[in-house]
């Protein structure tokens, strides 16, 4: 029993901070059709300003805001600086522009920061643990899948009840259109960046929470993941993603319980190889997104 | 109300109209007639800011909108309905009409008033007002995107091919529906290549032929000559 | 046809102007530095074969040019060595030994075989989901190669390659290589896919296969990239996995970019072009350390100038220098031109 709630609580957690990342990824790709490779980064920037902010006497709570603050900042830097000077030129173009940007922001990182890991302050919450039902759990676990259902039905509110979501979602389909109605471009294509700068703001501070150090490559990891479950899910549907994270969260989960330590750190060769047999399956992904939708 | 003089588009290195000239009067019910490829559609977009003008200028109640982009004319009072039927398909009826008043969506009261007009207006939309879009016929998505660019209280209506693709009995609804917006004194722009249907509602019309106007005069004069075939088969 | 000829042509000469030219100044580090850029030409023009033809973007090329490297370390370091650089090395294997440039073949074929299971079903993606799954295999190497440790000493270094690549042998293989692509390019399978990068649709309708043509343009580049790998491991003779990763990747996608992805011309630009850049850069760099100021402090001053420079060429020039023709057919053109004035 113990080991059945240790086991759904590692996979809620994991799977609710993944799901948060693909979210940010897809949000952006839903709407603009192009893949943001500097979306790991984001969550590097919310490391750094949590690193930054540690000399101050500013309450922590303070810190964490401004850390997704400046996550979402640098989300809007990245549309400005990568996106929007090639976004009408080509798919490849803003592809490399994004990788570019995101090489740019990991050297400036090495270069006035530091190559080497930071210590990032947390609450003493987040090292304690708990018992539930004999399973013993870290309470950042628990954090996390709070945070995850708490953030998960504020996007879905928004996606669905706010005329900027509906608008959003509107231009996802048919970007000339939603503009045909007075949607403005410019303003959908920031509030994604904003809103994807957001979620990588969160969840980077959760993720960091884990290890509690951060180091310029840190986000490799989240837009690896990220990548993997919005390929899983679907490349153009929200829930698509939420799914492909949880997904992902339960593979690599089953891995981390199954396999021996000598292939456990294959896993990720592993979990790549699903992958695979996924898309050999089902090529478009679990869900397939919107019906129409052409790039802008 | 809306005056193109020596309106030019590109698309790409063809050359897609020609220095057109025409305008449409206040409550006026203006067609513009032609074959496949004669440049309608491509005035219409330009027209609504979707495609760039090479040469030319387009006046909106003598207020210049040929650099306008698409969420600026809108704003300056034309709406436009696409040939392709625009619907958001994933998105219900209902968020569909709200997205049509975007720009007044400050105007909640407004916004309601006009809704029930437009559900008088078609009954339809009311009853599958929570289905999604794209779960509904034909016909009534092109009621739907008519009724969406109503909602945003336009002076001037761009109508692109409304009958593409419907059975004769839906077209003849949505002819219907035509009189009634222009009887309510709305001022209309309607591109079709149903010349009977079209010229049956409309006041003046003009005849598009590889990217320029070959004829123009009122409804009867169109109706009356006699190589209106010639130009629009030879289209 | 016969502005191939004439691109093959110059091409090759420029690779051996570079190859003459470091000779002539008789300086080991520019020694150093042609054979590198050789190298490094051999992968971005492999790279150009899957990338320029197909229009997608691959990030798991660096990945092939490890699994080349270790190939050809295993089967080329002496036998008494092994015990000391792989320990952990399977019974059988201890015994290997072939001449390099067997084991530069063996190299290719085992990066080409990879490449060809793993991406049969990778190419049937739509080009954003493909090229994020490309990304994920170039992890999916790393870390294969990062903790296969029987085979590649894991994390560590591994060290004891025989020295065999000098410069001459790095220029004879680059011209063999731009050689191949060029005929690639023109092949019917080259011609086919660059249709289909420019029409899926009407590609489709002229009968082309596309998941299957991508699929041999990637082992094709695969096995170049193997090829490089073992080519480069020879140079070096020792190294780890870090070397095969995401630092390596922008700097051969930068490269090939610059240039122009859609040429081999370009790609060979853009080699040399940045080539010359980064090592200038390093310079810079190694020199500000050695001040107080920098104090050892200054890394990815040269990352940073590449990234800015890559987003400028972005911008300004998407398709790269030489975005469309190649070299032969520019100066066929310019001929042409010159003779219908006069």
């Amino acid at each position: 029993m113990a080991f059945a709630i240790q086991f759904v609580i590692d996979v809620l957690s994991l799977g609710g901070a993944y799901a948060l990342m693909a979210l940010g990824l897809v949000i952006i790709y839903g709407i603009l059709r192009l893949v943001n490779f500097a979306y790991g980064e984001l969550i590097m920037v919310a490391g750094y300003t949590m690193y930054l902010s540690s000399g101050s006497s500013l309450p922590w709570l303070v810190m964490a805001v401004l850390a997704v603050g400046m996550a979402v900042l640098f989300g809007i830097l990245t549309d400005y600086a990568a996106f929007r000077p090639v976004r009408a030129k080509s798919v490849t173009a803003v592809l490399i522009t994004s990788f570019a940007f995101s090489n740019l922001l990991q050297n400036a990182a090495l270069l006035f920061i530091s190559p080497r890991p930071r210590n990032v302050p947390l609450p003493e919450i987040f090292s304690q643990t708990v018992s539930i039902g004999g399973a013993i759990t870290p309470v950042r676990n628990l954090i996390t899948i709070a945070a995850s259902i708490v953030l998960l039905a504020a996007v879905a509110f928004l996606m669905r009840k706010t005329t900027l979501g509906i608008a959003m979602r509107a231009a996802a389909t048919n970007f000339t259109m939603a503009r045909m109605l007075g949607v403005p471009a410019n303003l959908i294509i920031s509030s994604a960046f904003a809103l994807s700068g957001f979620l990588a703001g969160v969840v980077g501070i959760l993720w960091i929470g884990r290890i509690g150090t951060v180091v310029p490559g840190i986000g490799l990891e989240p837009l690896l993941v990220a990548f993997i479950a919005t390929v899983i899910g679907g490349m153009r549907s929200l829930p698509g993603a939420v799914v492909g994270g949880f997904l992902l969260a339960l593979i690599d989960t089953t891995l981390n319980y199954t396999l021996s330590q000598d292939l456990l750190k294959f896993r990720d060769a592993f979990t790549f190889s699903l992958v695979i047999l996924i898309l050999l399956w089902r090529p478009e992904g679990l869900i397939k997104g919107p019906a129409s939708g052409q790039r802008t | 109300m809306l005056e193109i003089t020596g309106l030019s588009i590109n698309y790409g290195a063809i050359r897609a109209v020609r220095g057109v000239s025409f305008s449409v009067g206040k409550g006026e019910l203006v067609s513009l007639l032609g074959a496949n490829g004669a440049g309608k559609s491509s005035t219409i977009k330009c027209i609504a800011g979707a495609l760039k003008a090479a040469e030319g200028s387009i006046l909106l109640e003598g207020r210049d909108i040929t650099a306008a982009n698409p969420e600026q004319v809108i704003r300056a009072g034309l709406a436009t309905v696409p040939e392709t039927r625009d619907v958001f398909p994933d998105l219900t009826v209902a968020e569909n009409l709200m997205l049509g008043a975007y720009i007044h969506r400050r105007d909640q009261v407004g916004n309601r008033q006009n809704l029930e007009k437009l559900h008088t207006l078609f009954p339809r939309l009311a009853e599958r007002s929570s289905q999604p879009a794209g779960t509904l016929s034909g016909g009534e998505q092109q009621m739907l995107v008519i009724a969406r660019a109503l909602m945003a209280r336009p002076s001037v209506l761009l109508l692109d091919e409304p009958s593409l693709g419907l059975a004769p009995a839906i077209v003849e609804r949505i002819f219907e529906m035509i009189e009634t917006l222009k009887k309510s004194g709305l001022t209309i722009l309607l591109v079709e290549q149903n010349v009977n249907q079209a010229l049956s509602v409309a006041d003046r019309a003009y005849v598009m032929r590889l990217g320029t106007i070959v004829a123009s005069g009122t409804a009867e004069e169109i109706r009356s000559t006699s190589d209106l075939s010639a130009h629009y088969l030879g289209g | 046809m016969k502005h191939a000829y004439l691109t093959a042509l110059i091409l090759i000469a420029v690779v051996a102007a570079l190859a003459v030219g470091s000779q002539l100044l008789g300086i080991r580090l520019y020694d150093r530095i042609a054979t590198n850029l050789l190298i490094s030409l051999v992968l971005v023009v492999g790279l150009q074969t899957f990338m320029g033809n197909s229009g997608l973007l691959s990030f798991a090329h660096i990945g092939f040019m490890g699994l080349g490297a270790y190939t050809s370390a295993v089967l080329t370091i002496p036998a008494q060595m092994k015990g000391m650089a792989l320990p952990d090395l399977y019974e059988f294997m201890t015994v290997l030994e072939v001449s390099p440039l067997l084991a530069m073949l063996a190299a290719g074929v085992v990066a080409a075989l990879v490449a060809a299971v793993v991406a049969y079903p990778l190419m049937r993606l739509s080009d954003a989901a493909a090229v994020i799954t490309s990304f994920a295999l170039l992890v999916v190497l790393y870390t294969v190669m990062n903790n296969w440790s029987a085979l590649t000493n894991g994390p560590r270094t591994l060290f004891g390659l025989p020295k065999t690549t000098d410069m001459p042998i790095a220029a004879v293989v680059a011209a063999i290589v731009i050689v191949i692509a060029l005929l690639f390019k023109e092949s019917r399978t080259g011609k086919l896919l660059r249709a289909s990068r420019e029409d899926e649709v009407a590609a489709a309708a002229l009968g082309a296969n596309i998941p299957h043509l991508r699929w041999r343009a990637f082992i094709l580049a695969a096995f170049i990239a193997g090829v490089g790998g073992a080519l480069w491991g020879h140079f070096i003779t020792s190294f780890a996995p870090k070397a095969f990763y995401l630092k390596e990747t922008f700097l051969i996608i930068t490269m090939l970019v610059i240039g122009g992805a859609n040429t081999v011309t370009g790609a060979v630009a853009g080699t040399i072009l940045v080539t010359f850049a980064y090592e200038g850069l390093r310079g810079t760099e190694g020199a500000l350390n050695a001040t107080a100021i920098g104090a050892g402090q200054v890394v990815g001053l040269t990352e940073i100038v590449l990234a800015l420079a890559m987003i400028a060429v972005m911008i300004v020039k998407p398709g790269g220098l030489f975005p469309n023709r190649e070299i032969g057919h520019i100066l066929t053109r310019t001929r042409r031109k010159k003779e219908i004035v006069s």
